[in-house]
């Protein structure tokens, strides 16, 4: 393994967009599993409307996330056993899936209701069904579904982070933190 | 357009040569009336399933013609039974107090063509307000005569949505109500 792949951290961007994301997916979990129990109330209306545009906005710096990972590819992994990196791959892989269709499926979801989306309250989105009590129902177990598994490959993520972190000592995770971190260093 | 009109003509001289006034029903399947308002900057549309017209409408008689609309606010479909129940409570519609809105014409005007403006008053949750109805009317292919129009209102006006529900920046105070009237062809 040569120094200067070992060394090798994310860009600025990619960092800033990678905690970003993971600041917003955290909010709108616990907002969403808030929301839904609240009796209703502008206070409701309002989680619901900012529980959308913080999806919305999910997708788009996702979408900006995947544009910039094509333009500026992640750096190699670090070393670890094949399986690992296969595992580590394929759960990237899920992570960006999720994160594009989680907001598609509560996208279509409010369409089904009858809600049409309406980005920070400025920018219409289309609906993409005509509202159905019975898709909705579908819509919504698709959409609870998809975040659980969302949450456990999270954790699975983070677990992995600091296993690489802690245990083998490797810069899987430092690379991944802002660059005034000490840099590439593992801890000893 | 000289069709509709021609019909239009006709049925208000069989209504006068019958003796008048007599109320017509309405093609209730193709009648609607439907409203929108927005919250929080989206459109929230919803109509109310059972309402009953009594309308004599005779183009060459303005002076005789009315409206008169009940409808049961009990009946709202908005798509969902969380927000059916809620504007149903007290702070929103009251239907238990209040359970019919309705609509009784004063004057019938001409506006040129087939356009008539339909003066009334407005009865919802115990407040009458005076509201003016633009209706354009053409005949459709079954012959029936479809009136079409839509009015403002601002809910606060009739106490729509009170207490924690009067912010206007979060359930917008303009509603808009389309109207969709279906008069048969005559017998």
């Amino acid at each position: 393994m040569k120094q200067s792949e070992t060394n090798a951290r994310y860009g600025a961007i990619a960092i800033a967009l990678h905690w970003l994301t993971a600041l917003l997916i955290l909010a709108n979990l616990a907002l969403g599993l808030s929301m839904v129990p609240l009796p209703i109330s502008p206070r409701k209306l309002h989680w619901y409307a900012w529980h959308k545009w913080v999806g919305i906005t999910v997708f788009l710096l996702t979408c900006l996330r995947i544009a910039w990972r094509g333009m500026r590819p992640a750096p190699p992994p670090v070393a670890m056993a094949e399986w690992q990196r296969r595992a580590a791959r394929g759960s990237h892989l899920a992570l960006y899936a999720l994160l594009l269709l989680i907001p598609i499926s509560g996208w279509i979801y409010s369409s089904a209701t009858g809600v049409q989306v309406v980005y920070l309250g400025i920018i219409p989105l289309p609906d993409l069904v005509e509202p159905d009590k019975t898709l909705a129902g579908v819509l919504k177990a698709v959409h609870v579904t998809l975040n659980f598994a969302l949450a456990t490959l999270v954790c699975v993520h983070t677990g992995a982070a600091l296993k690489h972190h802690f245990v083998d000592r490797d810069t899987a995770l430092t690379r991944m933190l802002p660059p005034t971190w000490p840099k590439g260093s593992a801890p000893s | 357009m000289s069709l509709p009109r021609s019909f239009v003509a006709l049925l208000g001289a069989l209504l006068v040569a019958s003796g008048g006034a007599a109320a017509q029903g309405l093609v209730m399947d193709k009648s609607e009336i439907r409203f929108v308002s927005k919250q929080m900057g989206v459109n929230v549309e919803g109509r109310f399933r059972k309402w009953k017209a009594s309308i004599v409408f005779l183009p060459q008689d303005l002076a005789r013609s009315k409206a008169e609309v009940d409808i049961d606010l009990g009946s709202i479909d908005l798509a969902s039974d969380e927000s059916e129940t809620e504007i149903k409570s007290p702070l929103w519609f009251d239907t238990r107090r209040f359970p019919v809105a309705h609509f009784s014409s004063t004057s019938i005007k001409s506006v040129g063509g087939d356009r008539y403006e339909i003066a009334g008053q407005l009865t919802l949750k115990g407040v009458t307000r005076d509201v003016v109805v633009p209706m354009a009317f053409k005949k459709d292919a079954s012959g029936n005569n479809v009136g079409e129009g839509s009015f403002p209102l601002h809910r606060t006006d009739y106490k729509i949505g009170e207490g924690m529900w009067a912010d206007t920046e979060l359930v917008g105070n303009d509603v808009t109500v389309r109207l969709r009237m279906v008069l048969p062809p005559p017998a």
